[in-house]
């Protein structure tokens, strides 16, 4: 029996090669002014992130706000921020893998893309924050003329582990997901010098089903092998705050919470990314109002959870009765001097995704792009409230401090939103932004359904 | 050596099906399908289960055992040393860090495997029959064999689109 969902993976009748023309719009002819433009903002981000980075560099970390109390600034918190934005790719792919959820066929690619672009920039923010990046190779245990091993008790090595694992995992699974497209783009064109590059990229790709079957269980093992992985990134992320005898840090509910506040605002970005490759390229017959509603539902549930999560912490500091716990929570956070950033963390996460139970918001999409962005605003909000609360403000009140950003932190975070917009540009570009093999499969679910209603 | 083949142009997997298992129930040797999608049903009747998950179980148990010794070896024998009083070795800030290895390893060692199997590397030539198979049409590519009338007539019926003959290797 075929379900509702399946009949609207692909609106109307397409055959093959209407697919195929239609997912390679984007790569082919001209780029577009916007295009070009946005490119061109990208590279300007990217500019000051450069000159930012090269103050850092020189100067030392001094150029930064950070100060004795309040060691884990806006670095930190852009780090979270942007590794939480790379969760959703390889949940997408992975989750509805496993879940048998088929409408994450056309979206995959694009988030995918995103967490590869996410976690790029979410790993310079500790390679930065070493003061010296070029030997950054030190937290790697090899061995060496100090004769030391790393600390394999640290929660911060199994971070570096983590992330480098993640990304490795992420870009694999992207880049082996799109060989099959690779080989049309390259079977396709008539330019000699796009022929070859995009030859050599897709590694000899003859479509033979032989190499189908081994492809498919490899991606099906890759998946199950990285599926652990969505958990485990935030969750070693938390835990590098959890075991820090810091209130506010110092909690059993900080894997979880972060792991979906990752989850919810990875989802976020994806929604953004989805409306604006909407509007841009014609992908309105694979990315249709269904998948768009779907995601709606998961934002609107994970903004539950993501409630839930903040009273759940606000209680649990209460009933445990320590007074740094009660004072952090709720005067420093919830009426003290970040009571702004805190109610705003509220409102943009727990509250406003809930227009989504209404079917309207969920179909519009400029609510849909409002409602996305607003939650990532509010995923900052939530990662600065957690850093710079409980540091700024923690036992002592003899070394509690303000915390500003200065010129080069706000520069270094710009550059990582150039080095995004470039990374999403350059793959809108030359990469087919829905996976074209994945979805031609469901047409054809449609296209038999579509035969059996005219027979009835 | 390039020899004569026979090829079944398909444009839709479900007529596409019905030839292979009928050629299958022939006996007649199947050389390749080059398609541009595939489904589960498509593999099921063309090919058996790839072996490639037991390497992988393999690959992911040497792992494990390697970098338990790895990190033994390094904490406890070649350097010991105590942070904050904590034991020499203790199993459970190893958990982390031996599944992120396993993944790690057995991730990259499957798609060596994977590369290595189906003979893929970057700037391979391609052994395209024609550039319709990564767009829209299937070709079914028919070995040498005994009876090439016979095997003509079942792909027809099968409701192929066309039948061409080719000299491929």
């Amino acid at each position: 029996m075929i379900t509702n969902l399946d009949i609207s993976l692909v609106k109307g009748r397409k055959n093959y090669s209407q697919i195929t023309e239609e997912l390679l719009a984007n790569t082919e002819g001209r780029p577009p002014l916007w295009w070009l433009a946005a490119f061109g903002l990208g590279c300007l981000a990217l500019a000051i992130g450069g000159w930012a980075f090269y103050m850092t560099l020189s100067e030392g970390l001094g150029t930064w706000g950070l100060n004795n109390s309040v060691a884990w600034g806006w670095d930190i918190i852009n780090f979270v921020w942007w590794i939480g934005i790379g969760h959703a790719g390889t949940a997408f792919t992975i989750f509805f893998l496993i879940f048998r959820q088929k409408w994450a066929g056309s979206i995959n690619r694009s988030a995918e893309a995103m967490t590869v672009f996410a976690v790029m920039c979410a790993g310079l923010f500790p390679l930065i924050h070493m003061g010296r990046p070029y030997l950054a190779f030190f937290i790697l245990p090899y061995p060496n003329t100090r004769l030391l091993w790393v600390n394999y008790n640290s929660p911060l090595f199994w971070d570096v582990l983590a992330i480098s694992t993640y990304m490795i995992m992420s870009i694999t699974l992207w880049y082996l997901g799109m060989v099959p497209d690779l080989a049309t783009i390259r079977d396709r064109t008539k330019n000699k010098f796009r022929k070859l590059i995009y030859g050599i990229f897709s590694l000899g790709w003859d479509g033979s089903l032989y190499t189908y079957n081994r492809y498919e269980t490899l991606l099906k093992l890759l998946g199950g092998l990285a599926a652990p992985l969505v958990v485990s990134v935030h969750t070693v992320v938390a835990i590098n705050f959890a075991v820090s005898v810091i209130p506010g840090w110092h909690a059993t509910i900080l894997p979880p919470y972060f792991f979906v506040g990752a989850i919810f605002s990875g989802f976020a970005m994806v929604l953004t990314l989805m409306v604006l490759m909407r509007k841009a390229f014609p992908i309105g017959d694979y990315v249709t109002e269904k998948h768009m509603d779907n995601i709606a539902y998961v934002l609107k549930y994970g903004s539950m959870v993501i409630g839930l999560a903040y009273a759940t912490e606000l209680f649990v500091a209460w009933y445990s009765g320590v007074e740094y716990e009660i004072y952090t929570f709720f005067n420093a956070r919830a009426t003290g001097s970040f009571s702004a950033a805190f109610w705003i963390m509220v409102f943009c996460n727990a509250i406003v995704p809930q227009v989504f139970w209404f079917k309207k918001a969920r179909r519009n999409l400029v609510s849909l792009f409002a409602v996305s962005v607003i939650i990532n605003i509010g995923m900052w909000y939530e990662r600065y409230v957690i850093l710079v609360s409980s540091l700024a403000e923690d036992f002592l009140p003899s070394s509690w401090v303000t915390y500003k950003p200065t010129l080069v932190d706000v520069g270094i975070f710009v550059g990582t939103f150039g080095l995004f917009t470039i990374g999403i540009l350059l793959f809108m570009r030359f990469i087919p932004i829905v996976a074209i093999n994945e979805v031609k499969p469901f047409a054809r679910i449609g296209k038999d359904n579509h035969t059996k209603n005219e027979k009835e | 050596m390039n020899t004569k083949h026979i090829i079944g142009v398909f444009d839709d997997e479900d007529k596409l099906l019905k030839a292979i298992k009928r050629l299958k129930k022939q006996h007649a040797n199947i050389k390749d399908v080059y398609g541009p999608a595939t489904n589960h049903d498509l593999i099921k009747a063309f090919t058996r289960e790839s072996m490639l998950p037991y390497l992988s179980v393999l690959i992911a148990i040497g792992t494990i055992i390697g970098a338990f010794g790895f990190l033994y070896y390094t904490s406890v024998i070649d350097y010991p040393l105590r942070y904050g009083g904590k034991p020499l070795f203790s199993f459970p800030p190893m958990v982390m860090i031996l599944f992120l290895l396993t993944v790690l390893v057995t991730g990259g060692a499957s798609v060596m495997a994977f590369l290595g199997r189906t003979q893929l590397f970057p700037g391979k030539e391609p052994a395209i029959i024609d550039p319709r198979a990564t767009d829209d049409r299937f070709y079914l590519v028919m070995d040498q064999n005994f009876n090439p009338e016979e095997i003509k007539q079942w792909i027809a019926e099968s409701g192929a689109e066309e039948i061409i003959e080719k000299e491929i290797d």
